[in-house]
């Protein structure tokens, strides 16, 4: 099926729909502990190879070289990448879901002004020093409850203090005393991110061992995020997605960066306790999508629009979210990318909105400085 | 004022006088690029290309063939192909020579700005690059140019084989060339189609910076101006051959870039260099860069400034350059304090701890082909990478930041923990005593007494913990 944007809104099936207009507020409760991960897709994930449209011949005339030879379904109007397999198996308990056609509002096509913007969450690059998820935990106060599965401490997480990070090097830490000294002298010389960060290393209940693969931090964040007194919030991050040349199809480099995010997906599922992955919501963040057209080198360039993976237990319902804005020339945006219609930050205040059970509107104004967004609980999280 | 030695170099060996007058100890080593100072064997990036062909070629055309329905055998004869071309060595043996200039040589403010660019222009990590060509791309691509026009620089590293094969520029072809209408291409269906990649990031990295406002469109143009430079393809060498115009890629016609136009060939690249160098943003962008790294994270006007009247004057003469750099960096080197990145400290930890670093010559000359290399001949490339900054693997072409934030998490204090234990067993033997410390804290820090005192004044439970307490002293994690 060949679809445009004004027939997607008529037929969609599975798929939801997107309506502008903000839900009811949501307030703090004492229910079960939810957590919410974050996976940065870094390079610009290809969202139509990950979740292709169905039946657009010029879609697929367009990719010759690196279309799906074979799909996983998902909807009427919509394939799934089949390295997508624990995604797939969550969809089918209605425990996935996707945003599509969505982008932070940057159409620049830098990597790294891109990835700063949907990190920070701002317009302007390297203009803010904090992110959007250590904004919002901040509002939410959950101060020392996040956890970076990465070396670096990602930007999307500062601003709020004391957030741990995990990606272990398998050695003993010097004696606590010789610690206690190193603190001290931080202390004297009024360096305070250093002393908080050793404060972590010292307190901290995480094992130095262990594998720095994906998979295994994904198993550790896991257990961390099972605990009722564990973070609440975890960031991973896979690269690799700027498939500028050899993209692949079925398999090859994009495949394998799907398979990755996969792969957290999975260990998350089986580390956590159910009553925790019932509570978690996991979704993806990327900087921009790619080309609708492949390039001479089979790969793709940078583009705008991509999609959103949303998993976990606090996913309302296995959708395709969408407002289809087409592929054919006029449609696409520059005539080259599939158009963003929906503010991808939309969907990250609304998923702070569900697990952190703060006012949308508050997030909103604290974290997206009063920008035009909207409230997407409703239709996207159980409450 | 004893950091200056630090922030611009790597600090002031046990075995070094304190230079009375810093700044022109910094300035007077940035005129010549002399020989490296690295004793052992040194390679040529064409031998070490050679091997990555050897390499690419085997793997591909003969072991998947011959082994294709064994995935056992393929695995173990691709592990003697791997040894056979030095896959695991060489990028041990490049950070030696790079550590040993910052370490050993005369000039390690040089090869402190070296080190800068290798990074500014960085090859990240990709295919085999970091294996094979990413040390020997800095070592004769960045290094030889420190006293060259910082166009010439652009030039020839937009021109390299590591660069072009990095930003993947042969797959380039300009659909108005004489390889469009090619029949194999109608019949295939490969219709010639541009690569954006080298293009955006010579704008974006390599010159102007986005603040110069080009859109989409100078992208592609300069794509198209760039169409021809690739990598010499043959059966026998694949994408190994040297780099050269082809000018069946090259997009006919003219092209226009940033408000100006360009002819159509093989001229065109060095022409579209000479005008983005002399954007205004080009020259704001290295002035930002240079006091990033070598200053504060918020480079001010009043900083970059002499930085750019001098890229100006010069005509971007790389030593007008940095001299400009280095003098603004002195200026105001009580005021700010950079927290250094991980192998800068590691660096500083080896010189100034006089420690059994990089390996010895005769460690490495002794590495074989064919076989694996020793766990001490692998100990630079093991090393970096578990401290988090291995120069020739950053994870996307803008390499590793200068922000400070970027280098401070629980983890990557860690690391700084567990490395400065452990360089206790690097220690020279005629070392482990405390005269010894008490002379390199005296030639690095203003207020040595006070260093003294927190590392002496308390019990430590290993004599280790000492060089803990004090590569971990803010004092030093800051120059």
């Amino acid at each position: 099926m060949k679809i445009n944007r004004r027939d997607f809104l008529k037929t969609t099936a599975l798929t939801s729909l997107y309506f502008a207009g903000f839900g009811s507020p949501t307030f703090a409760t004492d229910g079960p502990k939810k957590n919410l991960v974050v996976i940065m897709l870094r390079g610009g994930m290809d969202g139509l190879c990950a979740i292709p449209v169905k039946g657009d011949k010029n879609f697929e005339k367009l990719r010759s070289k690196i279309n799906l030879d074979k799909t996983l379904k998902l909807t009427s109007d919509f394939d799934l990448h089949p390295a997508l397999k624990t995604f797939k198996r969550l969809w089918d308990q209605n425990l996935g879901a996707a945003v599509h056609a969505t982008n932070i509002p940057y159409t620049g096509r830098s990597h790294f002004d891109g990835q700063n913007l949907m990190e920070s969450g701002g317009k302007i690059p390297y203009q803010v020093k904090t992110g959007w998820l250590g904004r919002g935990m901040k509002t939410a106060g959950l101060t020392g409850e996040g956890l970076a599965l990465a070396l670096p401490m990602p930007l999307l997480i500062r601003g709020v203090s004391m957030n741990n990070n995990y990606f272990p090097v398998g050695d003993k830490l010097p004696s606590k005393t010789t610690l206690e000294l190193i603190q001290q002298a931080y202390k004297d010389h009024d360096e305070k991110l250093l002393g908080e960060t050793l404060k972590i290393v010292m307190t901290r209940d995480l094992k130095n061992s262990g594998s720095d693969e994906n998979w295994s931090l994904a198993s550790n964040a896991g257990e961390q995020l099972s605990k009722p007194n564990g973070p609440r919030v975890a960031v991973f991050e896979v690269d690799g997605f700027d498939t500028h040349a050899a993209q692949g199809a079925t398999n090859g480099a994009h495949a394998d960066c799907l398979s990755d995010y996969d792969r957290i997906i999975s260990g998350l599922k089986q580390a956590m306790t159910s009553e925790a992955f019932d509570n978690t919501l996991i979704v993806t963040l990327t900087e921009f999508g790619r080309t609708i057209k492949q390039n001479s080198s089979n790969g793709t360039e940078h583009g705008y629009g991509s999609a959103i993976f949303l998993a976990g237990g606090l996913v309302k319902k296995a959708q395709v979210h969408t407002d289809w804005p087409g592929l054919k020339k006029k449609e696409l945006f520059e005539g080259r990318d599939l158009n963003s219609t929906i503010d991808a930050r939309s969907v990250y205040a609304s998923a702070m909105s569900t697990v952190f059970d703060v006012d949308f509107k508050l997030l909103q104004k604290e974290v997206f400085w009063g920008e035009g967004l909207q409230n997407l609980s409703d239709k996207l999280f159980k409450a | 004022m004893k950091n200056f030695f630090r922030k611009v170099a790597f600090g002031i060996g046990p075995n070094e006088d304190v230079p009375s007058d810093p700044l022109k100890w910094a300035l007077d080593q940035l005129d010549e690029v002399p020989n490296l100072s690295w004793k052992g064997k040194i390679y040529s990036e064409k031998e070490l290309r050679k091997h990555y062909r050897d390499y690419v070629y085997g793997d591909r055309k003969v072991l998947r063939k011959k082994y294709k329905d064994n995935k056992t055998l393929y695995k173990t004869h691709k592990n003697i192909l791997r040894h056979k071309t030095g896959q695991k060595f060489w990028e041990s043996l490049e950070i030696s020579i790079r550590h040993n200039e910052g370490i050993n040589s005369k000039n390690p403010v040089l090869a402190k700005l070296w080190m800068f660019w290798g990074n500014f222009f960085a090859i990240s990590h990709k295919d085999y690059l970091a294996n094979y060509s990413t040390g020997p791309y800095q070592r004769e691509i960045i290094r030889p140019n420190l006293n060259q026009s910082f166009e010439k620089m652009v030039y020839d590293v937009t021109t390299s084989w590591a660069m072009i094969h990095h930003l993947d520029n042969s797959e380039s072809a300009g659909p108005k060339s004489v390889t469009a209408s090619e029949e194999w291409r109608r019949r295939k269906k490969e219709p010639a189609t541009i690569n954006e990649n080298h293009a955006r990031e010579l704008l974006e990295l390599h010159t102007v910076s986005p603040k110069a406002g080009y859109t989409q469109e100078d992208v592609i143009q300069l794509a198209y101006i760039m169409t021809g430079w690739q990598q010499r393809w043959s059966k026998k060498h694949l994408e190994t051959g040297n780099v050269w115009f082809n000018s069946e890629y090259h997009q006919l016609g003219k092209k226009n870039v940033l408000g100006k136009e360009y002819k159509k060939g093989k001229k065109g690249l060095a022409n579209v260099i000479r005008d983005l160098v002399n954007h205004p943003n080009c020259r704001d962008f290295v002035a930002e860069r240079l006091c990033r790294y070598l200053i504060t994270d918020e480079p001010t006007k009043e900083m970059k400034q002499p930085i750019i009247d001098a890229f100006k004057k010069s005509d971007g003469y790389l030593p007008e350059i940095h001299k400009a750099a280095l003098k603004v960096t002195f200026e105001f080197n009580k005021k700010y304090k950079k927290f250094q990145t991980p192998e800068n400290w590691f660096i500083q930890v080896a010189k100034i701890g006089d420690l059994q670093w990089p390996p010895s010559k005769e460690i490495m000359n002794a590495y074989e082909l064919g076989f694996k290399p020793t766990r001490k001949q692998r100990f630079p490339e093991k090393i970096l990478r578990r401290l988090g900054h291995h120069p020739y693997r950053a994870k996307q072409p803008n390499g590793w930041s200068d922000h400070s934030e970027d280098w401070i998490s629980p983890e990557l204090l860690i690391r700084r923990l567990f490395f400065a234990d452990r360089s206790y067993s690097f220690i020279k033997p005629e070392n482990d005593n405390k005269e010894f410390i008490e002379k390199i804290v005296n030639n690095n820090f203003d207020k040595p007494d006070l260093i003294l005192d927190y590392m002496f004044k308390n019990m430590v439970h290993r004599k280790s913990e000492r060089n803990v307490l004090l590569f971990n002293h803010p004092e030093f994690l800051k120059a």
